[in-house]
């Protein structure tokens, strides 16, 4: 401090060591993962280094060259890299695996012909296969993101989506249109509960940010756990839906649409209710008083005073809900059937279960190129609003 | 991307935490009653033996956490117990040890579907289906053209969220015999065929993705029958649960101990198969949960009350013994098929 006083450039200097400690913790956790992901959905370094001979074959196009060029690269590969290979290239067809694994193994043994490949199994006959190979040995590969839009280039060089192939894209869609419902349903919830807050007597208002804090902070996990045993077909809402005689029998509560509208709300309420709150708070209580005053019924005034002041809240709220929302994973795998489920578990599935970290990357930037395009969209919708407000 | 960026921060935490060798033995299996039984049988039994402490921790199928560790170098688990088709797919990618089984007496005393390049089968599952039993107290469901007959047995139907399993038991229930449903499973038409089978309950139908949905959902009425691993069921029953495992037409398969490649404790893990291996410790974990064993003179150490719940004897007379090979080669497109054909 004392040190400071005496050089103003040293304590810039001391600062700027101060924030370059943050920064670089923010490009190494925060940056570094992205342009991985980003790097993993393009790389194809582990089919593309394997098959160096095979890709210099190819240029001139002869078939024994190819043949010769393959056996080589194959017998060349380690185990391991054989057996990723194989992986990977039975995503692409059926049957690959144990074709790559074979001829692998008794590179040595084989013929160096195309021939001798053919009599060693004849599916080397195929053409399809290696049109695989050829499509998928270069050093960065397409061929996730086809998958993930189901965007094919046909016979004729047309850019085509044939019915079935866009899942993803459906799963897409399916997760914002999801999101949007959480986030308007917060909203809904969450406003009057915020106003609540701010604007109740003293127990009004402890009492609701007591609640809204304490489910906070309680683990999503247990929050949607929770849920399940609500709304389970023995569970209490149905056991009371027909104690009341309200329905014969229970309701399908879980593992539907609505059963994952309920618990995302819940798990989201307080992203919504807490900016909407601190904004809220800001707007001076004599304003309404004054609207009063002047002769404004209490609806007018609400709408005319209070919510467009409000309203700064109500989009930060509902911006961070949308974008938490489109990341969830647990909330809707646990309480959802299968056509409720989001993207992110159709990643988590490609990580976990196949190893396709390929395709898991590629709908991630999928995802996250959504969240980029909607951000950007709603910016240019404010400044569009702000301009047309200043020139009125 | 949320999920990548967590692993790939655990994965430099646990680097940075954890130096190699000054570790405990590690087990990794499947958790739960499964993992407690095993604790019984085997890891208590091998660590007095070997004078050794032990760890455990739970593994949830899949090959991300092994591919991890033959990619790091660091290997954190020392055996691990994990599904055949997941054992075979890793043992290709060189990462897990491949067993001598001279060392290990040549496991004679096994079935030879156990005795694998990579790891040694251990435990045999029955995959059928179960029902409460107060839900058809007039008729119950035999096999699994009743599973699949909406009509006679009305109400919600459970499966795994994946195609293996259920594309069997769909040809099984429209009259394939059992031992032509891989052959006819390998063609487009019999998977066209099974898919059509299961259009026909798909309105029925909710997916579970861990082995303990099934008995929740059959407990709490939310289905009305389900797929599902025999031992859960019958440990289920045996506390009282109104639940009944179909054995007839079940798909039997086996899950294995392999041993990462890598691993420091190589050398005691050989010697933890050893046990694994033999009549007696399989009894034992038999004896405590119902699933069967893969050594042949096991059944003879059981008493009859354990056997009539395994999937052994009479049990499996009418059962498909799952193909791993199968599902290596087509899990892929079947896979993509199945996502496909889930949100259609």
């Amino acid at each position: 401090m004392s040190n400071a006083l005496r050089n103003p450039h040293g304590s810039r200097l001391a600062a700027l060591i101060l924030l370059s400690i943050p920064v670089a913790l923010y490009i190494l956790v925060f940056l570094t993962p992205l342009a991985s992901v980003v790097s993993l959905s393009l790389d194809n370094s582990a089919l593309g280094t394997g098959f160096a001979t095979l890709r210099a074959a190819t240029e001139d196009g002869d078939a024994d060259r190819r043949a010769q060029a393959l056996l080589t690269d194959l017998g060349a590969m380690e185990q391991k890299q054989l057996g990723e290979t194989a992986r990977m290239l039975n995503q692409e067809k059926t049957g690959f695996r144990s074709l790559i694994l074979k001829t692998g193994k008794e590179a040595d043994t084989i013929a160096p012909t195309m021939d001798g490949l053919v009599s060693f199994d004849k599916r080397w006959a195929d053409q399809e296969y290696w049109g695989i190979i050829d499509r998928n040995i270069g050093q960065i590969t397409w061929r996730h993101y086809q998958k993930a839009t189901g965007l094919k280039v046909d016979a004729n060089g047309d850019l085509t989506i044939s019915k079935g192939d866009d899942i993803y894209l459906r799963v897409m869609g399916r997760t914002l249109l999801i999101t949007l419902q959480v986030t308007i349903l917060t909203l809904l919830i969450g406003y009057p509960l915020a106003y609540g807050v701010t604007n109740g007597t003293r127990r009004v208002s402890g009492t609701i940010l007591a609640i809204v804090l304490l489910s906070f902070w309680t683990s999503v996990l247990v929050r949607t756990t929770a849920w399940v045993v609500l709304l389970q077909t023995n569970g209490l809402i149905n056991t009371l839906l027909v104690g009341l005689k309200l329905t014969s029998e229970p309701v399908q509560l879980i593992f539907n649409r609505f059963g994952t509208l309920v618990a995302m709300t819940h798990v989201l309420l307080p992203f919504a209710i807490l900016p909407m709150m601190n904004v809220m708070r800001t707007i001076p209580k004599s304003q309404s008083d004054a609207s009063r005053s002047l002769g404004a019924g209490p609806i007018e005034t609400f709408l005319r005073v209070y919510f467009p002041q409000s309203l700064r809240g109500v989009l930060v709220g509902g911006g961070t809900v949308f974008i938490l929302a489109l990341g969830f994973y647990v909330t809707p795998a646990l309480t959802g059937g299968p056509n409720d489920q989001m993207l992110a578990y159709f990643i988590a599935d490609f990580v976990n279960k196949t190893l396709n970290w390929g395709m898991a990357s590629a709908l991630s930037v999928m995802l996250l190129s959504t969240v980029v395009l909607l951000v950007a969209a709603a910016r240019i919708g404010q400044w569009m609003m702000s301009n047309r407000k200043g020139i009125a | 991307m949320n999920y990548l960026k967590v692993a790939r921060i655990s994965v430099v935490v646990s680097l940075c935490a954890s130096p190699a060798m000054a570790r405990d033995f590690t087990i990794a299996a499947w958790g739960g009653n499964y993992q407690d039984a095993q604790r019984e049988a085997y890891f208590n039994p091998f660590a007095k033996a070997q004078g050794l402490k032990f760890v455990e921790t739970t593994y949830l199928g899949g090959l991300a956490e092994l591919k991890a560790m033959g990619d790091t170098g660091n290997v954190t688990w020392d055996l691990v117990m994990s599904g055949g088709t997941d054992a075979q797919l890793a043992c290709d990618e060189g990462l897990l040890e491949e067993i001598d089984w001279d060392a290990l007496g040549g496991g004679k005393e096994l079935l030879p579907a156990a005795v694998q390049p990579c790891a040694a089968g251990n435990v045999v599952i029955g995959n059928g289906f179960a029902y409460n039993t107060e839900a058809f107290a007039a008729e119950a469901p035999k096999d699994w053209s009743d599973f699949f007959n909406l009509e006679k047995f009305p109400g919600k139907r459970g499966l795994i969220n994946n195609p293996y399993m259920n594309l069997e038991s769909a040809l099984m229930a429209d009259g394939v015999p059992l031992d032509q449903i891989y052959e006819v499973l390998s063609t487009p038409e019999g998977v066209d065929r099974a898919f059509a089978k299961l259009d026909t309950i798909k309105s029925e139908l909710q997916f579970w993705e861990a082995g303990s949905q099934p008995v929740e959902w059959l407990v709490a009425n939310n289905v009305a029958m389900s797929s599902a691993y025999n031992g859960r069921i019958i440990t289920a029953k045996k506390e009282g649960k109104p639940l009944e495992f179909v054995w007839k037409n079940h798909i039997y398969n086996i899950d294995v101990w392999a041993i990462p490649k890598g691993a420091p404790y190589k050398e005691q893990a050989l010697e933890f198969l050893k046990i694994a291996n033999t009549a007696e410790a399989q009894a034992k974990f038999s004896a405590a949960m119902p699933y069967g064993p893969t050594n042949v003179n096991a059944g003879k150490l059981m008493s009859p009350e354990t056997v009539k719940d395994l999937p052994v004897g009479e049990n499996i007379a009418e059962a498909l013994p799952y193909s791993d090979s199968f599902w290596i080669e087509n899990y892929d497109s079947l896979k993509e098929r199945w996502s496909n054909w889930v949100v259609q």
